[in-house]
């Protein structure tokens, strides 16, 4: 069980974190989530001890932060952290010791989480010759080797592709069942969607938006048309009666304005695209979010990605 | 504790395996030993044959007198004479531009080692000895003296007075160095194992500051750049890193300072040289020590703060600067070890040390110098450890644009 109670953090005159809080029960995922520079890492940050907050607590199990309390935490960051030039398992031997491991218990632990993710043949192997697949993997042994009571992973799905995306939701899934208390930061909102419990967007310091995803989803209804289509749907995105449209190549989400039926919807449409599947449904965490953040601050945070 | 342990065993694996530290590993005594043994070698090489050399005397009266006399003083160690002089053009009506050319080819084809040229006229003037190697100093100051004995005798001879007069007046004089002890006893130690002593001790200490220094800054640098330093700090406190960098750093400077002392003892037996007295050696290790952990210090503080190879670099260099002052200041210091401005810099924390390993081999300080100095380093070095560890817990985790000094100031002042 982690615990964030009223946290802050300001630097120089730029207010980072501004008064988050939000809980994490032992046995649940937690998505983090917020366009870059709105506090997420910081957040991660202070949570890990990396930062000192400037107000608020943070409290691991329900008691306040020790030098103990280090060897509970697992963290993968957002990229990198590894050492380049230096072998695979002498790094996570490091790694593990640092967290309170023994050296010779560590090893076989490591081993079988290599082979696990396949990788006990690159062992010996630099970090440097490692795809960034690959080095995301390891980061990821790195951040659960030491069975950790509280995993906080930090853009964990990055760079992997399907598959490994895969076997890492399956292990998210497994530290789940195990008790485990896990945050993950995301841009990917159907990740957050299919794995969390639970989430909380910030933006600007300030949390937008929070609960369990059912709340969440809940608070704004099932007032969303999901629309399957083949031809030019290039004019939903103008259309009257409808607000917040996501349009896609052969889909898209609208939100349908107060007192706008879906049917007065469905017979605008339909004469002008042969429409394959059509749904009611709560808004995705995706609309959601650009709901609440505004539309313009995602598309510099996806440009920023990029770079 | 175990996780200062940990950083130090994995900083000190990581690096005894890289290239650089191998490099400064096997190359550093080999320089030493370049420069501080094959010159006085190169000097105090007796021949072990016979050198051949000519002799030009378009006068004639020079040649005779001095063959007989060069032939005869210089011997070899085996009793053959170290010189055999030879007549390239003597007598009146030698063509001296053919004889000069002639005696260069001479030398081109071996034949002879060198020569030179007897001066005509009665005014002072300059002999050239000319060989191949402008090296051999003895030679010429040996040809310098017999010439000068034998003009002197023949003007004194021309005044009409006894030439034995000469050599009563002027006594063969050998000036040799000889160093005295604190108890005003005499020390065999010639010039070569002061200047040796001192100044590979410098040196060392220099390289292996630096080298490691470097080491340091550049290791904190890939960490935070690769954000390695995220996961260590979540994992251990930031004064545990630090103290686990300084430990394993120091290790490392072992390591180092061990094999070296193990080449040097072994090039001292190798070339029958003391380097050093056992007590000289082990107030040398520990200002070594102290000096060690002090720029240890200096460079986490310095290093910390910064992002890029670039500024590491200029860092480093002014820091070298600091550090290779009193090797320069390494002559006159050995010309006057008294003198009250060497004293002076000997209490300035960042010289002590170099200072304190050039002043010792040269002659030994007063106890309460040293331990005064022992004193102000203790206290330096723990100065130097609380405010690196306040920047570099700071430092460490900042990123961007690299702070400026009133900011670190502030650092130093609030941690």
């Amino acid at each position: 069980m982690l615990s964030v109670q009223q946290l802050r953090k300001q630097f120089d005159t730029v207010v980072a974190v501004d008064g988050v809080s939000f809980d994490v029960p032992g046995g649940s995922i937690f998505g983090l989530l917020g366009p870059n520079g709105a506090g997420k890492t910081t957040t991660i940050r202070m949570i890990l001890r990396i930062l000192e907050p400037d107000s608020g607590t943070v409290t691991y199990n329900g008691e306040g932060f020790t030098e103990a309390t280090r060897d509970m935490l697992g963290y993968l960051p957002e990229e990198r952290g590894l050492y380049k030039k230096s072998r695979l398992i002498d790094t996570l031997l490091y790694f593990a010791e640092l967290r309170g491991m023994q050296r010779s218990k560590a090893r076989t632990i490591v081993m079988s989480w290599l082979e696990r993710l396949g990788l006990e043949q690159a062992a010996q192997r630099k970090v440097e010759e490692l795809s960034k697949g690959n080095q995301q993997k390891v980061q990821f042994v790195g951040a659960v080797m030491h069975d950790p009571a509280i995993v906080v992973l930090d853009e964990p799905f990055s760079g992997l592709d399907p598959v490994n995306q895969n076997i890492f939701k399956d292990i998210l899934l497994e530290l789940k069942q195990k008790g485990k208390a896990i945050i993950f930061s995301t841009h990917q909102m159907d990740q957050a969607e299919r794995l969390s419990d639970a989430l909380c967007l910030i933006n600007k310091g300030r949390v937008v938006l929070g609960g369990s995803v059912r709340e969440v989803k809940k608070r704004y209804g099932r007032n969303s048309l999901h629309v399957d289509f083949d031809g030019d749907g290039a004019f939903l995105a103008t259309m009257t009666g409808v607000q917040n449209v996501m349009l896609y190549e052969h889909s898209a989400e609208m939100e349908l304005l107060p007192g706008v039926t879906p049917r007065d919807l469905i017979a605008a449409i339909n004469p002008r695209l042969e429409l394959r599947k059509v749904e009611l449904l709560e808004p995705s965490l995706h609309a959601i979010f650009l709901n609440t953040v505004g539309a313009t601050q995602l598309v510099e945070t996806g440009k920023e990605g990029a770079a | 504790m175990k996780k200062i342990l940990a950083v130090a065993r994995w900083e000190y694996m990581e690096k005894v395996k890289s290239k650089i530290f191998l490099f400064g590993l096997l190359f550093t005594p080999l320089i030493m030993i370049g420069m501080g043994v094959l010159p006085t070698l190169f000097v105090s090489e007796e021949d072990v044959e016979s050198r051949i050399i000519g002799v030009i005397d378009p006068g004639g009266k020079v040649y005779q007198e001095f063959a007989q006399r060069f032939q005869n003083r210089y011997l070899l160690k085996n009793k053959q004479p170290n010189y055999i002089v030879l007549p390239l053009a003597v007598g009146t009506g030698v063509e001296l531009q053919a004889a000069v050319e002639d005696a260069n080819r001479r030398i081109a084809d071996d034949l002879i080692d060198g020569y030179f040229v007897v001066p005509q006229g009665g005014s002072d003037t300059v002999v050239e000895y000319r060989s191949k190697s402008v090296g051999d100093f003895a030679t010429a100051a040996r040809i310098e003296e017999n010439l000068k004995s034998i003009v002197t005798e023949k003007r004194v001879q021309a005044l009409g007075l006894d030439p034995s007069v000469v050599r009563q007046l002027s006594p063969k004089l050998d000036v040799r160095m000889v160093m005295i002890s604190d108890e005003g006893k005499r020390e065999d130690a010639g010039f070569e194992r002061v200047f040796l002593s001192a100044y590979v001790f410098l040196m060392m200490l220099f390289l292996l500051i630096v080298t490691s220094g470097q080491m340091l800054v550049r290791s904190v640098i890939e960490e935070k750049s690769n954000r390695i330093v995220e996961v260590l700090v979540s994992s251990c406190s930031p004064t545990e890193l630090m103290a686990g960098k300084v430990l394993g750093l120091s290790g490392l400077g072992l390591t180092q300072m061990g094999f070296w002392a193990l080449i040097a003892v072994a090039a001292s037996f190798q070339f029958g040289m003391q380097l050093v007295d056992l007590s000289d050696a082990f107030l040398l290790l520990i200002y070594f020590i102290l000096g060690y952990l002090f720029y240890a210090a200096i460079f986490i503080a310095a290093g910390s703060p910064l992002n890029t190879e670039q500024e590491a670099q200029q860092i480093t260099s002014y820091l070298v600067i600091i550090l290779i002052l009193p090797i320069v200041l390494a002559l006159p210091a050995m010309k006057t070890p008294d003198a009250s401005w060497i004293k002076v810099l000997t209490y300035i924390p960042f010289l002590t040390p170099t200072m304190m390993a050039l002043r010792i081999p040269i002659q030994m300080p007063a106890l309460w110098e040293i331990l005064l100095t022992i004193v102000i380093m203790l206290v330096s070095i723990y100065v130097a450890m609380v405010a690196a560890g306040r920047i570099f817990r700071i430092g460490i985790l900042s990123t961007g644009k690299s702070p400026k000094l009133k900011e670190i100031y502030r650092w130093i002042k609030n941690g």
